[in-house]
């Protein structure tokens, strides 16, 4: 095999993107690529051009017990650091909590200091006002986060027969641009098919989303931008999803 | 139904990995759902049959569970990091079972094909597959050959050169010449390669 230089490294960097050198080829790229770090970048940008491949394929819909046999390994490997670690939710609603008590514990300390010595009475004003500032601050916050969760919480409930059946489903409104279909309980559909999500404008259907009943909560984007007024529907259609809807609604509700 | 799932289906793929980091399960269901059917879809192309897809999309989700702390913003989204985790397990395994592909292969590569675009005609559900469709479509049918021979079907392209009977020089020069036909595609376009 020859040297690696300069020259070899522009001959073999295509086929090194697409991981199509030989074992020995390969390690040989990457010690002239260790010692040539200024020459990574470019190298980079050859790789996101050859993992658009990674796009191409058709579309197949993940068997749901896919998702349940990784989900089983994660949640048993989650299970013993559950109690070490937090969610970021929890760390926001912990940091708010904590930063409630500390300006309380601060309001305290202030009355301390205004009964033990009034000649501190021009810094305590000062510190009254910083704690007020600072409480505001939080106060704030806080609404913000009530208003916002507000936003993510606003939804329609879906009705049909799937909800009849006890499925509960809801199209959930996002920070205006993001419209998702949540649902629990929802009936599997046989092996072949898929649930598609239609956006209906007037008496036109417009195909907006795929997806596949599966584990405890089904979580679907709604591809199609939706106004007051449009209706949003599920159907049961062959895999791949239709053009126009080949089956009745299961599930739907207008916006 | 439970807000705080929901609370996660807004956060940003890089927010979710960060939580994976922590060990965060539902963060890493929320990833699952988002990527789950282009990593199968993707294992699927490789691997060519149900079992062995499922196989490998599940050890590469659990490599992401285990190493999200190995992901880097700088490299690209993690959409594209996940899908490398699929592609470099299932190069691995194809080529543990190289011999047994070998044939079935032959066959394939050898098969005229009438559009370039053939093995890319379907239904593509959004706006990026929509581009690198577009993009692949653009390259003559023996360039994307080569492309698909090596990095879906995890030949070197040493094998592709005895493969398909071309010299190891022609076989280089098509790769070159299919990954600057993509990265062109975007370019002219005034759009920066996906990543």
């Amino acid at each position: 095999m020859s040297e690696m230089n300069n020259e070899r490294f522009e001959d073999l960097k295509d086929a090194y993107v697409l991981d199509a050198l030989p074992e020995e080829e390969r390690r040989s790229f990457e010690e002239y690529l260790a010692g040539h770090p200024e020459r990574q970048a470019e190298l980079d940008e050859l790789a996101a051009v050859a993992g658009l491949l990674a796009f191409a394929p058709h579309e197949q819909e993940a068997p749901p017990e896919l998702r349940r046999k990784v989900m089983e390994v994660v949640e048993a490997e989650a299970a013993p650091r559950r109690g070490r670690r937090e969610s970021v939710f929890a760390r926001f609603l912990g940091y708010i909590g904590t930063r409630s008590l500390a300006f309380g514990a601060a309001a305290l300390l202030l009355i301390g200091l205004l009964s033990w010595n009034l000649l501190l009475q021009g810094l305590v004003e000062n510190l009254q006002g910083e704690v007020r500032n600072a409480q505001g601050q939080v106060n704030d916050l806080q609404a913000q986060v009530r208003d916002e969760q507000d936003q993510q919480t606003q939804t329609i409930a879906l009705g049909g027969t799937w909800a009849d059946q006890g499925a509960d489903a809801e199209v959930a409104s996002i920070n205006e641009d993001r419209i998702i279909l949540v649902a629990d309980g929802l009936p599997s559909v046989p092996e072949g098919q898929t649930c598609q999500i239609w956006v209906i404008k007037g008496d036109v259907p417009e195909p907006s989303g795929l997806f596949h009943p599966g584990g405890d909560e089904t979580a679907a984007p709604i591809t199609t931008p939706v106004k007051k007024g449009d209706t949003i529907a599920v159907t049961v259609e062959p895999a791949g999803g239709s053009e126009q809807p080949t089956s009745d609604p299961v599930l739907s509700a207008e916006l | 139904m439970a807000d705080r799932g929901r609370q996660y289906l807004i956060l940003a793929d890089e927010d979710l990995i960060s939580l994976v980091e922590a060990s965060d399960a539902e963060a890493f269901a929320t990833l699952y759902d988002r990527h789950g059917r282009a990593a199968f879809s993707l294992a699927y192309r490789m691997m060519g049959e149900r079992q062995a897809s499922e196989d490998l999309a599940q050890d590469a989700f659990l490599k992401v569970w285990r190493n999200a702390g190995s992901y880097r913003a700088e490299r690209g989204s993690v959409r594209t990091w996940i899908l490398s985790i699929v592609h470099n397990r299932g190069i691995d395994q194809l080529r543990s079972h190289a011999s047994r592909r070998r044939t079935q292969d032959k066959i394939e590569a050898t098969a005229p094909r009438s559009q370039p675009s053939e093995a890319f005609a379907e239904t593509w559900c959004n706006s990026q597959r929509e581009h690198v469709r577009e993009a692949l479509n653009t390259l003559p049918s023996d360039q994307l050959k080569i492309l698909e021979l090596a990095y879906f079907s995890g030949y070197t392209h040493v094998e592709i050169s005895e493969l398909l009977s071309l010299p190891l020089g022609t076989v280089k020069g098509r790769m070159r010449l299919g990954l600057k036909k993509i990265r062109n595609f975007f370019e002219s376009r005034g759009a920066a390669v996906p990543r």
